[in-house]
């Protein structure tokens, strides 16, 4: 399974759903998946789309929110895990692209080829059932689960070169994402904030 | 402190200023003076959701998720805490145009007794103004409501973070301002 492989599940069983992206790669295949108002590229701030998805579970209670991480991002912000276990939200989906690499910036090696294992870790934070998948068929059944979570799943993924990149402008990422989720901002709708 | 209260007005304030601004989550890492703006906002303000994070940078995405679905974020810190803070607002709060309302609790100014405190608590006004976040000092404990939500107020309107910064020598305990540490 290629890292867009497993970005096509995400986004197939996303339906309308908002979806946050890890900047680089997961990024760039999130849109080469299909670009759609409800995607949220970031394009900097490594580490946080867990925390990003976990502010917007709550915010939208309502929603199923899917956020999209890579290992070597996960990586760096492994408290995220201990806040979503304590806040736990039963909307937030957080789907890890494991390559086993930071092939973003080159392909060094992250700490899962050498035994770090994220789904573990997520359980030890207190996220029971958090689980590693490696192909299609397995990544689509732990998302078709619709149990309460917060759900944290592992897929195993092919690093894959990304052929397209998402659009450039911050602000319009922002505000046609929020629109896209119901909640246009202020400044777009000519109502006094 | 009012009489008979062993809330300070200045937290008090900060209470009454973010809920003004229409904020109903704050996300935190705590320091001593904020346990007391966390107690008033327990006791008087229970439709305001306080979410405590493991670090700072994660405070702040998780404001930027919850602007994203609509609410209107504030976030606390220890001054100590802006360091840990800066890629989360410099790559993603100011270039998305990302709003929250920001406290932060300051160390190493006039007050301080732990050297480890100064250079950070000196820099922050120096790093606010290079990374674009307006910062405006709280110094009497009586403008803390109106400044805060005016402050809130601007950043939710201009899209643009904004911080008040409150001085140790609004917030020192007594026992601190006497000299003990």
């Amino acid at each position: 399974m290629t890292r867009l492989d497993a970005t096509r599940v995400v986004v197939r069983q996303a339906g309308d759903e908002p979806i946050i992206a890890s900047l680089g790669h997961p990024a760039y295949d999130l849109f080469a998946a299909g670009d759609r108002p409800a995607n949220f590229y970031t394009w900097g701030s490594m580490g946080l789309a867990s925390s990003i998805g976990l502010g917007l579970a709550m915010a939208q209670p309502g929603r199923r929110v899917f956020a999209l991480d890579g290992d070597g991002s996960l990586l760096m912000n492994l408290g995220s895990l201990a806040t979503m276990a304590w806040v736990r939200p039963p909307n937030l989906v957080l789907v890890v692209l494991d390559n086993e690499s930071y092939a973003t910036t080159g392909g060094q090696d992250t700490a899962t080829t050498h035994g770090a294992d994220l789904a573990a870790a997520a359980r030890a934070m207190g996220i029971p059932g958090s689980l590693t998948v490696r192909t299609p068929a397995e990544l689509e059944r732990a998302l078709a689960v619709r149990k309460a979570g917060p759900r944290v799943v592992v897929a195993k993924v092919a690093e894959s070169a990304p052929v397209a990149k998402p659009p450039l402008d911050c602000v319009f990422i922002k505000q046609r994402f929020m629109a896209a989720i119901g909640c246009p901002e202020s400044a777009t709708t000519g109502e006094d904030s | 402190m009012h009489p008979g209260s062993d809330t300070p007005v200045w937290a008090e304030g900060v209470c009454a200023g973010l809920h003004a601004a229409g904020s109903r989550h704050v996300v935190y890492v705590p320091d001593n003076p904020l346990s007391l703006v966390l107690k008033v906002l327990q006791d008087a303000y229970p439709q305001v959701q306080a979410t405590i994070a493991t670090r700072e940078e994660e405070a702040f995405g998780m404001a930027a998720g919850l602007y994203l679905g609509g609410a209107r974020p504030t976030v606390m810190l220890q001054s100590s805490g802006l360091g840990n803070s800066l890629n989360a607002l410099t790559s993603l709060l100011v270039p998305y145009q990302i709003p929250a309302l920001v406290i932060i609790s300051m160390r190493g100014d006039a007050g301080e007794w732990n050297a480890a405190q100064v250079p950070m608590g000196q820099a922050v006004r120096s790093i606010c103004a290079a990374i674009g976040l307006p910062a405006v000092t709280i110094d009497h404990a009586g403008e803390a409501a109106a400044t805060v939500e005016l402050v809130g107020r601007t950043a939710f309107g201009t899209r643009q973070a904004g911080a008040c910064l409150l001085p140790r020598q609004l917030t020192a305990l007594p026992a601190v301002r006497a000299g003990r540490p």
